[in-house]
């Protein structure tokens, strides 16, 4: 089954990962965003990356996208922490030094809406890391997002160096699903009492 | 290691699962022991028997530790006091408390520095969050005397009884406890 679907951007696509694109994934993950990070060495710890994307998704745990435009792989998009019962979700975008800022909006903006309209999540998040890119809080404010919390050392960058992590949410205006019991929907395997045309 | 410690007026203990049910039932079926969290009051013993079970086994894999608080002059469990969602990479746990009547700034100040200094110097941890429902301002105050920061406030965060609740985020890194 597929549970990460490819969606257009903008001069290109969102797309699930694949074991075609690792040479690009690991271009990409040789130039870390995240301070502290250190680049990847091994490029067959990708192989696990992508069988884990599958698992994150169809657990609903996590989604990840690679992104790319103008046929290369430029950064990744990615959805965290996903607790489908609270609607919510941390969302993550990596990117190599060419992925421009309507570039990651375009990704951001693209997960965010197939989140919400397929899954119902409504509160999304994101975490800055003091010394990344300005970039990124050019997108988040392209999207909407707003500055929630400062968490003071709330990402270790080495053994005793931490730097603040500024939280963003966006909030979805749409209204909340609403809990159905088994049997409110026209689904003849669960509705006794309809009839096979699903009419009660 | 020990987890379990003493102060002048309290013992401060890991929870015994087949012993301390009744405790635990009478301190957290108390509403306002959790209504910052928030959390629905217990309304039967089974469920502080479950609890106690569930917060071994995140014991067991180092996830979570809680303590009761027992005051040594009559054996009174007058709050439990904890931390879970431990980072090791990162360093940093979020703090839980749940109080009694009886247990305000003054016993916090006998017993959190024990607790905090254990995680900061044995367990290494450098930042210590606790998050509160949005109005909590007795907590609020209890926090900020303590030393504690206010960072802000995170929206949407869980559903309770139909509402959105809101949290406070608070955090004291090493080093920052005012007693």
């Amino acid at each position: 089954m597929k549970f990460t679907p490819e969606l257009e951007i903008p001069g290109g696509c969102i797309k699930p990962l694949h074991y075609d694109d690792i040479d690009g994934l690991f271009e990409l993950y040789k130039h870390p965003e995240i301070p502290g990070q250190r680049p990847l060495q091994d490029k067959e710890q990708l192989n696990r990356m992508i069988d884990y994307s599958v698992q994150m998704a169809a657990t609903q745990r996590g989604m990840m996208w690679a992104i790319e435009t103008e046929g290369q792989i430029k950064g990744m998009v990615s959805g965290f922490d996903w607790q489908p019962s609270n609607l919510r979700i941390v969302m993550r975008v990596d990117g190599l030094p060419q992925l421009t800022v309507e570039e990651r909006t375009a990704s951001l903006k693209a997960a965010i809406s197939f989140l919400s309209t397929k899954y119902h999540v409504r509160n999304f998040a994101y975490q800055w890391i003091e010394g990344q890119s300005d970039d990124i809080k050019a997108a988040l404010s392209e999207c909407g997002f707003t500055l929630a919390a400062r968490l003071r050392d709330g990402w270790r960058t080495g053994n005793t160096e931490f730097s603040d992590v500024e939280q963003y949410h966006w909030i979805s205006s749409e209204n909340k699903p609403v809990p159905r019991k088994l049997g409110d929907d026209d689904e003849l395997g669960q509705n006794l009492n309809a009839n096979k045309r699903g009419e009660s | 290691m020990s987890w379990n410690f003493e102060t002048e007026q309290f013992l401060i203990r890991l929870p015994v699962s087949d012993q301390d049910g009744a405790a635990l039932f009478k301190l957290l079926s108390q509403s306002s022991a959790a209504a910052h969290i928030p959390r629905l009051p217990m309304t039967v013993e089974a469920q502080a028997l479950d609890e106690l079970r569930r917060i071994a086994m995140r014991f067991e894999t180092r996830e979570a530790a809680f303590w009761l608080i027992e005051r040594k002059s009559d054996g009174e469990v007058v709050a439990r006091i904890g931390v879970q969602y431990i980072n090791w990479m990162m360093l940093n746990a979020q703090l839980q408390w749940e109080l009694s009547a009886e247990c305000g700034l003054e016993e916090l100040q006998e017993v959190l520095p024990v607790i905090v200094n254990y995680l900061s110097d044995d367990l290494h941890l450098h930042r210590l969050e606790m998050r509160l429902r949005t109005g909590s301002d007795d907590q609020s105050k209890l926090l900020t005397a303590l030393g504690f920061s206010h960072e802000g406030t995170l929206p949407s965060q869980m559903e309770f009884e139909g509402e959105d609740i809101d949290l406070d985020v608070y955090s004291l890194l090493k080093g920052e406890l005012n007693i």
